[in-house]
């Protein structure tokens, strides 16, 4: 069985390798360029317009700047924010000191 | 075409010049128009996706370095515009002894009694015969398939024209002729109507 499987495999590549040649030995050459294919390509080319050639680069700088600028503003925002809770914070700081030291008064003998 | 000449052309169609545009077409047509055939296009006829490459090529022309040779640049942009565009064409599953024609039978019973290579009278029906088995393929095995048996390029040429690995070409060699081989010999069974 194992012999025979094997052999007919064998036959099998075999016979395609003869296909196979006898398929490549009528290659045919390559086919005539339709009359008027290269005028077409070149209108179509030109209608389509040239791909753009940095059109991604420009998008990523576009993306990059954008982002840069949303980056900043926040980062304005934050600083402006802190800025402004650590003068708003001051007082409150005053008045617990002043009552720390009130009930630190009372308390101490 | 000779390097510094390919180009001189690609500077001139860069500067839209219509004249160095059509004649890179002209020149280019029978690499593009065989690697098209190779892929036997079903739905898209071949000279629509010629000029679908020939477009694209056009739209990258920019990105050509001149460090390879323009035909394989060309040709790895035909390959994959062949690819992209046959990947949604289904394979057929298989392939019946009665689908195929007379003259594709009688090879067929030539093959399987006698071990000599086919008569030149056959050869025609092989071709055909081959065809049909290819078209049980995979699109990229059937592109290594032509390229490597019926076009007799090395696997280093293919490797230039298709930009993949000597290992890839020679595993989807492999595949594709274990279809081709399987395909054959069932429609050579004696029972199979």
């Amino acid at each position: 069985m194992n012999r025979r499987s094997q052999s007919s495999g064998a036959e099998g590549g075999g016979s395609l390798d003869r296909l196979l040649r006898a398929a490549a030995s009528t290659n045919e050459d390559a086919p005539e360029m339709p009359y008027g294919f290269d005028t077409r390509v070149v209108a179509l080319w030109q209608a389509h317009g040239e791909r753009e050639p940095n059109g991604i680069a420009r998008l990523i700088r576009h993306v990059a700047v954008f982002a840069a600028v949303i980056l900043i503003a926040s980062a304005a925002g934050v600083y402006r924010e802190v800025i402004r809770s650590d003068v708003s914070s001051e007082p409150f700081a005053n008045q617990f000191a002043i009552a720390d030291s009130a009930i630190a008064d009372e308390v101490s003998p | 075409m000779e390097q510094p000449e390919a180009r001189a052309l690609v500077a001139a169609a860069l500067r839209h010049d219509d004249d160095a545009a059509r004649e890179l077409v002209r020149r280019l047509h029978p690499l593009v128009a065989k690697l098209v055939r190779a892929h036997r296009p079903r739905r898209t006829s071949e000279e629509d996706l010629a000029q679908m490459i020939f477009i694209k090529v056009f739209q990258k022309l920019w990105q050509f370095s001149g460090e390879v040779p323009l035909e394989h640049w060309v040709s790895r942009i035909a390959v994959n515009t062949c690819l992209n565009q046959i990947a949604a064409e289904k394979a057929r599953p298989e392939l019946r002894r009665s689908d195929l024609s007379e003259e594709e039978e009688a090879v067929v019973e030539n093959l399987a009694v006698s071990s000599d290579e086919l008569a030149p009278d056959k050869r025609l029906a092989a071709r055909q015969l081959v065809e049909h088995l290819l078209d049980l393929l995979k699109p990229a095995e059937r592109l290594v398939m032509d390229l490597l048996y019926l076009q007799r390029r090395s696997v280093a040429e293919v490797q230039k024209i298709t930009g993949w690995s000597a290992s890839r070409i020679k595993v989807r060699a492999f595949r594709a002729r274990q279809k081709m081989k399987k395909q054959l010999a069932k429609i050579s069974a004696k029972e199979n109507p």
